[in-house]
This record gives structure tokens, C-alpha cells and sequence, in this order.
């Protein structure tokens, strides 16, 4: 078949002309170490097959905290303004692609966030494939969610075969044609074949709330909140109002929230759905690897492997899964 | 609309929570707008408890008789009691030492020379009257402070947090200084707020928010003798914001 191909060495080539289309974002590893998506300035290049940023690209979906409503005494509650310039995300991979489009099922959905939906539009996702290490589970746990993206670069041994898969991709792919060149050869497979399947129907079987399993997890847990914080699907969010000092206004913020915390299924009297953090972890693996709600059978875990890596005591909800299935079949 | 009538007092501690909020210069011509702040030694003379309050917002921990009589007053004048501050909440720095002989701590600081009066071991406010609502730290964050005062003038106590400073860490995508460093870090185990003001700077946690509610104790000490630091190491750093409390 013919690859538009891109050779390594036009890839600074390629940032320039990405930069056309707006702020281009991509991994960058900082001093300290930590590998985040940030902007790429001019000249700085990104390790595309560095495989996770320590917070997910659902940064730039949902912030740690951000104003959900404005309320003066004069106006009521009003929307913000939400002004979100055009953002190129270069280096995404399929589990972060995945990761964006269960976000969009929860925030496009029946009822679009308007917040979300603005910065989204915004968005160009240019994913890069990439080769799972011990961490990552995408490829043992196969997900209806779909690695979709505008653009996507697949490695090859001197550049990358770059490919289209909607019309923004495809207005992009016009402008770099003079830097793509046609090549012969054979598409090779990469970690978006895990994506985007019909799952099986025993997804929706209830968990047993009896099993040790849950005690053992929430005898591990610190509260640290990092497992969802670094989630690419967790958007589980706390809502606050914040008076103003005039007395006459105030701010209604929504911040990430965790469902192993302690406030998270409390409701106003002061009682709680899930009081003990055995409970939590239930609830936490129901929605991470069952689905509830509208998306019941739709795991929203897409194997990146963050909560592994930032868990200070290394907790993994992965062999729950088989423990589960011999529990059901006894 | 009538103004809140608040008031604001010291007791054993280093009047930073205080200074906190005289700091908050471009905010504090329009609290006054709100805000009648009726008694507040530290920053308006005279100083006299007059009437009722809104509120009163207690920074410190008691030590002598006489602030004994002052939280008590204010506790019958005030709507709303609330803890300014780590020492207030927690009993602080100030609570380090009482555990030992109060004489001889006395005579280390203050030779033979007689004492102006009688002290007792500090105690955090809760341990004397009822606190309706605390905002720990040392000292508590100006925002916190603003949001208090702000909510106070709708009437609305602020909302606790119960997260530690790790969320606002990895939410402010920080290595992890415990685990990545292996530098002593009391993030999990210390109440957040800050914004994880002190790793974002590269300097471990040193709880001065006091404890997180439902702290893992016996899996941080875990965690921390893998990291090779001794039981002992840890809880001596703990105890220093909030010595009152059991562990």
C-alpha cells in the first residue's frame, strides 16, 4: 500500500507548520523530571515515544478548579465566557485518545457541558502509536471506547506514516503534503487495534460486596487522590460557592474530586452512601472496569497504567478482574 | 445591609494568623465595607468586648487563666466561634512540650525569676468551648481567610476539606517527593488547602495543617520504613504542628 510517510528529519519541519493552526502542546520532559504535556516552544523538540505524562490530556478538558458560574445580585447566575484558542495536542496515545473519548460521552453527551464542549472544539488530536511497557494494559483488556484522533502518526524505523481520520486531519494533511513523501510498504499494527470493540455481555454482572479483596485495597490506601487526579477518565468533580467579599456575589467552582475520599458519597446531613474505603474501592472498580449509569458495560479504564505508576503504595485493581471471574464461576 | 460585627483575638501564639489577614492589604477596604471588626486588639484600639458577635475568630491556644476568661467571653458573645490557625485547631508548636515538667521547662527559659502569672499546658480551643468551624494552617492561606470572611457576611461556615496536600500536589503535576525522591514528605497524612505550597518548592510537607481525616497511619509507617525512615523520625516530625493529638 502507499504511507504518506514523514521522515525524522522533518519533524521540526512538522512542528513549525502545526504551530499554523495554533498552540502546539505535545510531552515535555522539565528539569525536575516530570514529563508533562506543555507548550512546545520554538526549537524545543518532544520524545513522541515517551509513554505517559504524569496528568492525563484531560487537563486541558476539565482544570483542577475552574469557575462553573458567575452570580452577581443584579444578574443571577451566569455562565463564564469560556474563550479557548485553537490547541494542536501532538503525542497523545491510543489510551489517551480513548481516555478523551469517554470524556466527550460523559460531557458531549445528552446534555453538553458548555465549558467542556467549547474547549474541545478547540482541540486537534495528532496521536502517535507507541509500545506498551509493564505498566500499560490496553492490550489485555479490550475497550468499546474508540482511540479516535484528527491526525496519527505510526512509527516507523526512520520517520512516521501519517494518516487522516477527519476533516480537520485532513486540512492539515493538505497543508504538510511538501514535507510528506509517498512510500510503498506495509502499515504496521499498533495499540488503537485494542480500542473501539463490541464488549462481552458480563460487564454488567454485580460485584460480591462480600469478597476480602475490598478490605485488603483500603488497608493499602493512603487517600492521596492521585489515582484519579492522574486518570485520563476520571472526572468525578466537587462542587463548591464561594461568596464574594462585596456580599453581593459569588463563584460556584468545580474541582476534581476522588471517589476514595471521605466526602465524596456524603450527602448534606453529614451521612454517607459508602462510609468505609472498602466500599469505595467497590465503587471505584465498578466504574473504572464495569461502567455505570448510562455507560454501564463501558469500562472507562483504557490501560494507561498512571494509577499504577503515581499509587504510593502500588495498588493494582488488575487482578481483581480474574478474581471476580472465579468468584462468578466458582 | 447591616454590617457583620466581628471579632478577632490572640491568644498564645505568634499572631501570625492575624498578620495573615492585616497582610491582605488590597482586600481590606472593602471587607471594612462588610465587615465591623469590633474588637481586634492587634490591629484597633480600644480594645473592649462590647455586645454581641457574628463572629469571633480565635487565633493561638490557651496556656493562662486569663485567656481562659477571654475564650469563655467570647464564646457567650459569638454566633459563630471559629479556630484561626493550627494552634487554635491543633494546639501548634506551642503544645510541643507538654509532656514534660512545666517547672523546669519554665526555669530554662526563665531562670528563678518569678513569673507575671500562672501558665498551664496549651490546649487547642476545642478542648474548653465548642468551635463551630477551623481553618488550620501556619499560617492559614489569605484566600482561605477571604473566603471565610466573605461566607461569614452570607451567613455560610466554611466547608472542611478532608483531602490531603498530595490531591493538590499531583493536581499541580509535582514529582512525588516521598516516593520519587525518597525525601520525607507528610503530604499524605496532612490536611491539603495549601495548594501543596511547600513541594511545588521542593521541600517535603512538614504538616502544618494538622492531620487529614481518615490518615493511613500504619501504611504511610510502612511506606517510610521501605524509604529507611524509623518509626520514630516520623512521628517526631507529625507531632510538631499538632502535639495534642494522639497518635
Amino acid at each position: 500500500m502507499v504511507i504518506q510517510f514523514i521522515a525524522d528529519h522533518n519533524l521540526e519541519a512538522l512542528l513549525e507548520r502545526l504551530r499554523r493552526y495554533g498552540e502546539l502542546h505535545a510531552p515535555v520532559l522539565s528539569d525536575d523530571g516530570v514529563l508533562r504535556f506543555a507548550a512546545l516552544t520554538q526549537g524545543e523538540t518532544s520524545d513522541l515515544s515517551a509513554l505517559r505524562t504524569l496528568l492525563p490530556p484531560k487537563k486541558y478538558l476539565l482544570h483542577p478548579q475552574e469557575t462553573i458560574l458567575n452570580y452577581s445580585a443584579d444578574t443571577g447566575y451566569q455562565l463564564p465566557v469560556e474563550v479557548a484558542p485553537p490547541l494542536i495536542l501532538l503525542g497523545l496515545h491510543p489510551c489517551d485518545l480513548a481516555g478523551i473519548n469517554y470524556l466527550d460521552r460523559i460531557f458531549l453527551g445528552d446534555e453538553p457541558d458548555p465549558i467542556y464542549a467549547a474547549r474541545r472544539a478547540a482541540l486537534t488530536l495528532i496521536g502517535v502509536s507507541c509500545i506498551p511497557d509493564k505498566f500499560c494494559s490496553c492490550q489485555q483488556m479490550i475497550s468499546p471506547l474508540k482511540a479516535l484522533s484528527d491526525l496519527f502518526l505510526n512509527s516507523l524505523d526512520d520517520g512516521f506514516a501519517v494518516t487522516s481520520a477527519s476533516l480537520r486531519g485532513d486540512e492539515l494533511l493538505e497543508g504538510i503534503k511538501d514535507i510528506l513523501e509517498e512510500r510503498e510498504g506495509e502499515m504496521p499494527e499498533d495499540s488503537r487495534r485494542f480500542f473501539g470493540h463490541v464488549v462481552s455481555e458480563q460487564l454488567r454482572h454485580e460485584l460480591d460486596l462480600t469478597l476480602p479483596e475490598w478490605q485488603e485495597l483500603a488497608d493499602r490506601c493512603l487517600g492521596c487522590g492521585a489515582c484519579s487526579i492522574c486518570c485520563p477518565t476520571c472526572y468525578c468533580f466537587d462542587v463548591l460557592e464561594f461568596s464574594g467579599l462585596d456580599g453581593r456575589s459569588a463563584v460556584r467552582v468545580r474541582q476534581w474530586d476522588n471517589c476514595l475520599f471521605k466526602s465524596h458519597a456524603q450527602v448534606a446531613s453529614g451521612m454517607s452512601f459508602r462510609k468505609d474505603r472498602a466500599e469505595r474501592f467497590r465503587y471505584r472498580y465498578r466504574h473504572k472496569y464495569r461502567g455505570f449509569g448510562a455507560l454501564q458495560g463501558v469500562p472507562s479504564c483504557v490501560g494507561c497504567g498512571r494509577c499504577r505508576v503515581v499509587c504510593p503504595t502500588g495498588i493494582d485493581l488488575r487482578p481483581l478482574t480474574e478474581r471476580l471471574e472465579e468468584v462468578r464461576h466458582g | 445591609m447591616r454590617k457583620l460585627r466581628v471579632a478577632i483575638a490572640g491568644l498564645t501564639a505568634c499572631s501570625g494568623c492575624q498578620l495573615s489577614l492585616l497582610n491582605c492589604e488590597d482586600e481590606l477596604p472593602g471587607l471594612l465595607e462588610q465587615i465591623e471588626f469590633h474588637y481586634f486588639p492587634m490591629a484597633l484600639s480600644p480594645a473592649l468586648l462590647e455586645g454581641e458577635y457574628d463572629a469571633a475568630l480565635v487565633e493561638g491556644c490557651i496556656s493562662m487563666p486569663h485567656e481562659v476568661e477571654l475564650l469563655q467571653e467570647l464564646r457567650r458573645r459569638s454566633r459563630y466561634l471559629i479556630a484561626l490557625g493550627t494552634c487554635a485547631v491543633w494546639g501548634g508548636v506551642a503544645a510541643l512540650r507538654n509532656g514534660e515538667d512545666r517547672e523546669l521547662l519554665r526555669q530554662q527559659v526563665y531562670g528563678l525569676n518569678p513569673l507575671a502569672c500562672e501558665t498551664f499546658n496549651p490546649q487547642p480551643l476545642q478542648s474548653l468551648v465548642q468551635v463551630d468551624a477551623a481553618v488550620s494552617g501556619c499560617p492559614p492561606e489569605k484566600d482561605e481567610l477571604l473566603r471565610l470572611l466573605a461566607g461569614l457576611v452570607r451567613g455560610a461556615l466554611p466547608v472542611s476539606i478532608d483531602y490531603p496536600v498530595c490531591t493538590e500536589c499531583r493536581m499541580r503535576e509535582n514529582l512525588c517527593l516521598l516516593t520519587e525522591r525518597d525525601i520525607l514528605c507528610l503530604g499524605p497524612l496532612v490536611l491539603g488547602g495549601c495548594g501543596a505550597r511547600c513541594p511545588s518548592m521542593l521541600v517535603p510537607c512538614e504538616g502544618c495543617r494538622g492531620p487529614v481525616p481518615e490518615s493511613n497511619m500504619k501504611e504511610y509507617l510502612e511506606l517510610c520504613a521501605q524509604k529507611g525512615f524509623g518509626r520514630l523520625t516520623v512521628l517526631e516530625r507529625l507531632h510538631r504542628f499538632c502535639p495534642e493529638r494522639k497518635i
